[in-house]
């Protein structure tokens, strides 16, 4: 874009590169290979696990709590692809790759969000459209734990 | 209008209380690098921006900010669960406790209240940018800071997340910066404000 200039800031544009898939992209928080830059002191130095679902392993959980927390994760993946690429068009408006991953994966978290409703509770207003039983009475917030509780990450 | 999901962006799922490293931790809520006042600030300044996608890009990283601050109040909030007083006693925690029991209150680690003293909306695109880089800065080493003092993986894996987060908004906030930028005379980036003098940002004059 604009040749550096004296008395400014100047960062260069991000190009289209590679990308992470969503599980690896939602770990390095961000699904542009070019973008992650970790911390030496966030690295393995202290003998974390690399994976927090070996942690889950750990804890037995009822079958349909571990079910829906599974749900619940590749949603977090695939909205947060929507979420990284929503910024990456804000400043790169006509990139048609960008774009065209931004409507497949809008998809796939709709459809995911659908399931979610079915199986479970509608995770948002829209999502009540979905829902198993309209007539139930109890509204959304009834059921499920609040996302701040843990027990549903 | 605003939409919410009752999900996080990322997930929080915190096994041992540690009402040391929550009182840390809370700084990332109400501090001065907070996401309160990241988001309160882009929030703010996006109303005057004289580009339209710069505007929209303050308005989808200020709703993003949101986010973040749900997630750092998760974190507090899973760390000062269940607490026993002997726990609560805890150094750090115990003046907390008389203000707030174990509820959630924008404040830094430092015990300095939420304010918006710590942003700016200056009404100036230029500065707004710049400020706005350098506030993804700061947020990152408030990151790197509790990275080196935390060890449980289960608080990390979010805050190494949030870290990232500062990093790619910085590049985004910078390519802001250049659209700008490019509507202005590289000879003078600074002869008017292109914020105020609407006339001569648009060439009318």
């Amino acid at each position: 874009m604009s040749e550096q200039q004296l008395a400014i800031a100047s960062v260069p544009f991000q190009q289209w590169g590679e990308i992470y898939d969503d599980k690896e992209a939602l770990h390095a928080g961000t699904i542009f290979k070019d973008l992650n830059k970790p911390f030496f002191a966030a690295s393995g130095m202290l003998g974390e696990p690399a994976e927090r679902e070996k942690s889950s392993v750990l804890t037995q959980e009822p079958a349909e709590q571990k079910e829906r927390e599974d749900m619940m994760r590749k949603i977090a993946q695939t909205c947060f692809a929507l979420d990284d690429l929503t910024l990456y068009l804000d400043t790169h408006e006509t990139e048609s790759k960008a774009k065209e991953l931004y409507r497949e994966k809008l998809q796939e978290a709709e459809a995911l969000k659908k399931e979610f409703a079915e199986k479970f509770y509608p995770l948002g207003r829209p999502c009540i459209l979905y829902s198993e039983c309209p007539n139930e009475e109890h509204f959304c917030w009834q059921k499920g734990p609040m996302p701040w509780e843990g027990a549903c990450v | 209008m605003w939409c919410y999901e009752k999900r996080l962006q990322f997930p929080v799922k915190i096994t041992k209380p540690c009402p040391k490293t929550a009182q840390m931790i809370i700084s990332q809520y109400g501090g001065p690098d907070g996401e309160l006042s990241a988001s309160m600030r882009y929030l703010a300044q996006r109303y005057t921006m004289p580009l339209k996608e710069v505007g929209g890009l303050l308005t989808d990283i200020g709703t993003e900010e949101l986010a973040h601050m749900e997630m750092i109040c998760a974190m507090v909030y899973q760390l000062t669960k269940n607490l026993s007083m002997e726990e609560v006693k805890t150094a750090g925690f115990d003046a907390y406790y008389i203000d707030h029991t174990t509820a959630l209150w924008p404040q830094a680690a430092s015990s300095v209240p939420f304010t918006s003293l710590e942003f700016q909306s200056k009404g100036d695109a230029i500065t707004d940018l710049t400020e706005d880089l350098a506030a993804e800065q700061k947020a990152r080493t408030v990151y790197d800071n509790l990275l080196r003092m935390i060890t449980d993986p289960e608080v990390r894996e979010p805050l190494k997340f949030l870290r990232s987060r500062e990093i790619v908004h910085f590049q985004r906030f910078g390519e802001a910066l250049e659209k700008t930028k490019d509507q202005l005379d590289s000879k003078n980036f600074y002869y008017f404000n292109p914020e105020f003098d609407k006339d001569m940002f648009h060439g009318k004059l």
